[in-house]
């Protein structure tokens, strides 16, 4: 099985990777980009922990997502999602209202709560629930989840209304 | 998980993937949003030889709402792009349901709608592991003569459980396949076959290229009860189809889903309704008869009692929720 | 006892010390470790239930390329796994039972060379069901086990036939819990680094690195310290992680034959073949009462399928037989229980040690005894709860007590006298209590924790704990009793924990003991360094140490703030001095009570459920959870904590069973073993009893498992409630619901 050159942004970083084309986004995120940040979890696409967000921020299941589909592709990771070192309001949210515990599902929560947030930035409860059902917590219940990300949308949605009525 | 090696092709149009397919001669698999065939092949379910990668030929992208009140929907659209795409849920409101109620967001972020409709069919002793399956017999999906499910059984029952289908066999849709012989379009009435190891009448060598849904006026419901929401399979799905008044129903489309190893149209039901309407006898009688079409009905997770119970639960409320929106409803 | 207005950091809810960490994708769990020339084992699982092993051949397999060790039964040192496991045995006895391990340098060629391996398997009589294999003439597993009981615990306080003789009524149940799994977000996994022959490093998630540490030392023939335990993040223990498994022995000993690092991990099915987080478990009940509602004496006898294996699990004989003593004032308690064998995967516990699963029934039975008297269960509950001072039989002591408290409060808030019997159909309430230790004495003859504390010049705070971080929040909480202590914010303390070698010994995190026993030492190592700090400050201000108040980073007399020296001022000053003092904390805590613990929390929850009565499924719409945790020493936390235990036990109760044919298990995966998510998450309401423990550290006690406890009941009395019909079994599943409907249908 001959290995394919492809071309992988990941969080505005370009590489060029040689991989067999069995080799899927997660493998190649974590084992050859050593970005760890994104978990490894069921690998059959249904606990969420391998949660990415491609060019137009849909969270994407790594682990069922084949590396070489990806050529010339852009990922974002939870890596890439605080800014100068800096957590972003959605991190922030869930900082502070505890909804992080053990932490192994948080990035897969964080990037499919993002992927709410550029995709349905006026999301309802509904839309919440939609968003996260695909990902597992086994600490919160889930619960100060919903909330921080029900803060997040709130927080960014004042934000655009004062530069609204400042702009 | 680990993937069985295959060889990878990526064709630049639908033509040449046709070829590629043909070429295969049964050995390949198309790979479109792969959500199902990367779980079955890392399982060892699947070891197609090779992948034919058709998720980025934009010919198969696209819904088009035509004049005449139909809907063209390419089969590589993605069930994210069905559902936010702008009209289609204020057109086929019952369908749009059907299509946002597909496993989880992120599995519709990449998962397809020919895709949908070509979902194998499922089983608790297929759908493991290499490991897992290796510690009993086989069964008819692995080429053994016997059902693990139905002992009685002389073909495979395993479930049929897509969402998006018993939507479009009420509205009547229609799918356009291609291979190296040309085009054909199928009523996807015809398309489902009773057994859960050939599940269509798809050939090897064809690829679904579009999905047609002709326009309708009539009111629809789509139901479908989950252990838990917005990631599983159905326990049982149905879509309920309906035009002219309560009292006198001119239409009636009743399919029901995840019950067995093809949809079923619950013709007797829907005979029954047609005759009394859709006042309460009328639903009590549809219930009593829905049985009679309902074929083998088989557990994924639950006993087959508490699936036929649910049936005539899920023809009800559908039936209610129908009969409540005759006013201008959808 | 400090009251709740004097303290500054306690009791203020505080995020996360490593949230940033969690949040970015910089915490390392063990999967995400990679060491140079790190291999990747895979272990290869027997494929049958109950066989002898006629022959294992792996020249196919040794041949795959980058395949550089291939361990079977011949290669393994004669070490056992508790009782009677040998870690490679020529008879398999559940299907997932371990048989040979591979080391590869590609993941790929470890997966690849499993499969190539030849195995030839002659079967023998299958026993899975608990029915069976207590049956006469029952094929045995383990010579050794007559009748297939592998443990055995009988019990009796006080004098049980004359409390029967002297109760007016006696009110008999029967009940049955299913095989669960704890389904933790971080997959099993194992880093190994045997490398030097004399030393054993070892990532894992674990409960606690001194069990694990003991267990690989007699293992392989090393001293304690020559194991070293790197417990970097633990994700989720949930009771299921608290000893070493086989495979922790097997990257052990493929890294050691190889002496390279090895790198085991559970992939989909695996982690449910390895070993599950309960088997079936039935239990019987049988309550002698006054007429007005004073139980005498309670007779209760459980049955537990431990699966094919035994190592720690006779300590749910023990620990199910201790609960009976903690809720209620009773004259006589007998208690029989025993693990069983099957040809299933081991038992390798759930929350509670098997308490959360029983006090489902027991709550249930207790209900059951309300209503056989025709009383309100509150009532019952009220007139026999224990109190504070309360002594038990066993001898354990409540120093404080809060749980007539929580029953009150709970039912109050939600509006119990007026729902209960009279809410419309499909609609129920039901109420669950709870009572847990906050320590494991009985494990071992201490039950110590040691604590170091590091003031450097600057101000900051570094301190080092054993105690293991599993999400419960243990490190921040830690950091809220020291900065109390000092007078300064969490956010100034750093934690080192994680490694065995730098952290001072810590038994660990189960049986609840972190907040009160790691706490009480934390406390201790910063009133060290604090004494040596008031020393200089009280001769540099002319006053008794005894005086000094250390409050928002100063220092100062009580009553004269002005006179306040900085916190890092007076550590430079010590430092920088003829003196030249290094200022460090050292502290240590070993529990005084002879067995369990020094501190018992309580809890009373109250839930509210919607049951549709044609699909079967049943909706959790409302729970007020009152917790007697002593004291709240990081609210948040404290909440996190209850939410994630009331939404799991909603799981246990209603969704969670792992459904085994003949010991395969049907669901083995994320997808199809049922843990609800976010749209089945209920309204939770939090209520925290502070009783002010006066052992623990600012009197607080344990809140890491004692909520689900109180859940389970809750849940199932409400379900109960709803349905009008007993509930007898969980999971409550659909078709269980449907059948008792239609048993009233009929």
């Amino acid at each position: 099985m001959n290995k394919r050159l492809i071309t992988l942004i990941v969080n505005g970083d370009r590489h060029e990777l040689a991989v067999a084309p069995t080799r899927t986004l997660n493998q190649v995120i974590r084992d050859d980009l050593r970005l760890t940040g994104t978990k490894r979890g069921c690998t059959s696409g249904s606990c969420g922990v391998c949660t990415v967000n491609d060019e137009g921020g849909r969270a994407i299941l790594s682990c069922i997502t084949l590396a070489v589909e990806w050529d010339g592709r852009s990922i974002t990771t939870v890596e890439g999602v605080a800014e100068d070192g800096k957590l972003q309001d959605l991190q922030q949210a869930f900082l502070e209202l505890g909804a992080v515990q053990c932490g192994v599902c948080t990035p897969g929560l964080i990037m499919s709560a993002r992927s709410l947030l550029i995709r349905k930035p006026d999301a309802d409860e509904r839309a919440i629930n939609e968003a996260l059902a695909g990902a597992i917590c086994r600490c919160t219940g889930h619960i100060k989840v919903k909330k921080a990300v029900a803060r997040a949308v709130q927080v960014i949605a004042d934000r655009e209304r004062e530069h609204g009525t400042q702009g | 998980m680990h993937l069985p090696s295959f060889e990878y092709l990526k064709p630049d149009s639908v033509a040449a993937a046709v070829r590629m397919l043909g070429e295969a001669d049964g050995r390949a698999a198309i790979l479109a949003g792969g959500t199902d065939l990367m779980a079955s092949m890392g399982q060892r379910l699947s070891k197609p030889e090779r992948l034919i990668s058709i998720r980025d030929l934009p010919e198969l992208q696209g819904v088009t709402l035509l004049a005449d009140g139909s809907v063209r929907i390419a089969a590589g659209t993605t069930l994210t792009d069905v559902v936010d795409h702008d009209g289609l849920a204020a057109r086929l409101p019952m369908f749009h349901k059907a299509v946002r109620s597909v496993a989880s967001v992120h599995v519709r972020n990449m998962a397809t709608l020919g895709g949908n409709l070509a979902l194998p069919t499922r089983c608790w002793y297929t759908n493991q592991t290499e490991t897992w399956r290796n510690a009993r017999a086989g069964c008819f999906k692995t080429d053994v003569e016997q059902c693990h499910v139905l002992a009685s059984s002389h073909r495979c029952v395993a479930t049929s459980s897509a969402d998006t289908v018993p939507a479009l066999i009420a509205l009547n849709a229609s799918i356009t396949a291609v291979s190296r012989r040309g085009e054909r379009k199928i009523p996807l009435a015809d398309f489902y076959r009773d057994d859960g190891a050939v599940p269509t009448i798809l050939d090897k060598d064809e690829l679904i290229t579009s999905i047609q849904v002709p326009g309708f006026t009539g009111r629809s419901v789509f139901l479908k009860v989950t252990p838990r929401e917005g990631i599983d399979f159905g326990l049982g799905n149905i879509a309920v189809l309906v035009s002219g008044p309560n009292e006198r129903p001119a239409v009636v489309r009743i399919i029901v889903n995840s019950l067995g190893p093809h949809p079923m149209r619950l013709r007797a039901a829907e005979a029954a309704l047609l005759e009394q309407g859709l006042a309460d006898q009328g639903i009590d009688m549809a219930m009593k008869v829905a049985r009679q079409d309902l074929g083998e009905v088989t557990n994924l997770w639950t006993p087959a009692g508490y699936k036929r119970r649910l049936v005539r639960t899920l023809l009800r409320r559908a039936l209610v929720e129908l009969r409540e929106t005759e006013v201008g409803g959808r | 006892m400090a009251r709740r207005a004097e303290l500054s950091v306690v009791g203020k809810s505080q995020p996360r010390l490593d949230g940033f960490d969690k949040l970015s994708g910089r915490s390392v769990f063990t999967d995400d470790v990679y060491l140079p020339g790190m291999l990747h084992g895979r272990v290869l699982r027997s494929e049958r239930a109950h066989a002898r092993i006629a022959n294992i051949d792996t020249s196919a397999a040794g041949k795959v390329p980058g395949v550089k060790l291939i361990l079977t039964r011949q290669d393994a040192p004669d070490f056992s796994i508790g009782m009677h496991q040998p870690l490679f045995d020529d008879t398999v006895r559940f299907i997932g039972q371990e048989i040979a391990a591979i080391a590869a340098v590609e993941e790929e060629a470890a997966f690849e060379a499993a499969s190539l391996v030849q195995v030839d398997y002659e079967p023998l009589p299958l026993v899975t069901a608990l029915a069976d294999a207590l049956a006469p003439g029952a094929p045995q597993l383990h010579a050794s086990a007559a009748g297939n009981v592998a443990w055995e615990n009988a019990e009796s306080h006080g004098d049980v036939d004359k409390a029967f003789a002297e109760s007016e009524l006696v009110v008999k149940g029967e009940y049955a819990s299913n095989a669960s799994h704890n389904c933790y977000a971080e997959f099993h996994a194992a880093v190994a680094d045997f490398t030097r022959a004399d030393r054993l490093t070892l990532w894992t998630p674990s409960q606690s690195a001194v069990l694990f540490q003991e267990s690989m030392a007699e293992a392989f023939g090393l001293s304690v310290s020559d194991v070293r335990m790197m417990t970097l993040n633990t994700g989720g223990a949930f009771t299921g992680r608290g000893s070493a498994r086989p495979h922790h022995y097997l990257s052990a000993l493929l890294s050691r034959h190889s002496r390279r690092p090895v790198k085991v991990r559970a992939y989909s099915d695996e982690e449910f073949l390895m070993g599950r987080a309960g088997g079936r478990a039935e239990y019987k009940f049988r309550t002698g009462v006054t007429k007005d509602g004073f139980i005498k004496v309670i007779d209760a006898d459980m049955t537990f399928d431990s699966g094919a294996y035994i190592e720690q699990q006779s300590l749910v004989t023990y620990l199910t037989a201790s609960y009976l003593h903690w809720l209620f004032r009773v004259d006589a308690i007998r208690y029989h229980g025993r693990v069983v064998y099957t040809n299933n995967m081991p038992y390798w516990f759930h929350h509670g040690g098997g308490i959360a699963q029983m006090q489902f029934a027991w709550g249930r039975h207790i209900d059951e005894v309300a209503d056989a008297l025709s009383m309100d269960p509150v009532d019952l509950m009220l007139q026999n709860a224990v109190k504070k001072g309360h002594r038990t039989m066993t001898g354990v002591h409540f120093a404080s007590c809060g749980l007539k408290q929580c029953i009150r409060k709970a039912a109050r808030q939600a509006g119990w006298k007026r729902k209960r019997g009279k809410l419309p159909i499909g609609k129920g309430i039901g109420i669950g209590l709870s009572a847990m230790a906050s320590g494991a004495k009985g494990r071992f003859v201490h039950d110590a924790s040691a604590a170091f504390i590091k003031v450097a010049e600057d101000g900051s705070v570094t301190l080092a704990t054993g105690i293991p971080d599993m999400g419960q929040g243990s490190h921040t909480t830690m950091a809220i009793i020291a900065a109390e202590v000092l007078g300064i914010t969490p956010g100034d303390i750093t934690i080192i924990a994680g490694d065995t070698d730098i952290t001072p010994f810590d038994v660990g995190a189960f049986s609840q003991r972190g907040t009160f026993n790691t706490g009480n030492a934390v406390k201790n190592a910063a009133q060290d360094a604090r004494k040596q700090l008031a020393k200089k400050a009280a001769a540099d201000l002319g006053v008794k140490p005894s005086a000094l108040v250390f409050r928002d980073h100063q220092i100062y007399p009580k009553g004269e703030p002005e006179q306040a020296i900085p916190f890092a001022k007076l550590v430079y000053g010590l430092l920088h001095s003829m003196e030249g003092r290094v200022v460090m904390g050292r502290g240590f805590y070993n529990s005084p009570a002879k067995r369990g613990s020094m501190a018992y929390s309580f809890g009373a929850q109250v839930a509210e459920v919607t049951v549709d009565r044609e699909t079967g499924f049943v909706t959790v719409d409302r729970v007020v959870a009152a917790h007697d945790l002593g004291r709240a020493i990081n609210p948040q936390a404290v909440e996190g904590q209850i939410d994630g235990q009331v939404f799991s036990g909603m799981s246990q109760v209603l969704y969670e069973e792992m459904l085994l044919e003949d010991g395969q298990p049907l669901n083995p995966s994320r997808l199809e073993y049922k843990l609800p998510r976010s749209f089945e998450v209920p309204d939770i309401e939090h209520i925290l009893v502070e009783t002010v423990d006066p052992h623990g550290p600012f009197g607080a006690k344990e809140v890491g498992e004692g909520p689900i406890v109180a859940t389970m009941a809750a849940i199932a009395n409400a379900v109960a409630d709803a349905l009008g019909e007993p509930v007898t079994e969980i999971p409550v599943s659909p078709w269980r619901v449907l059948r008792a409907v239609s048993r009233q249908d009929d």
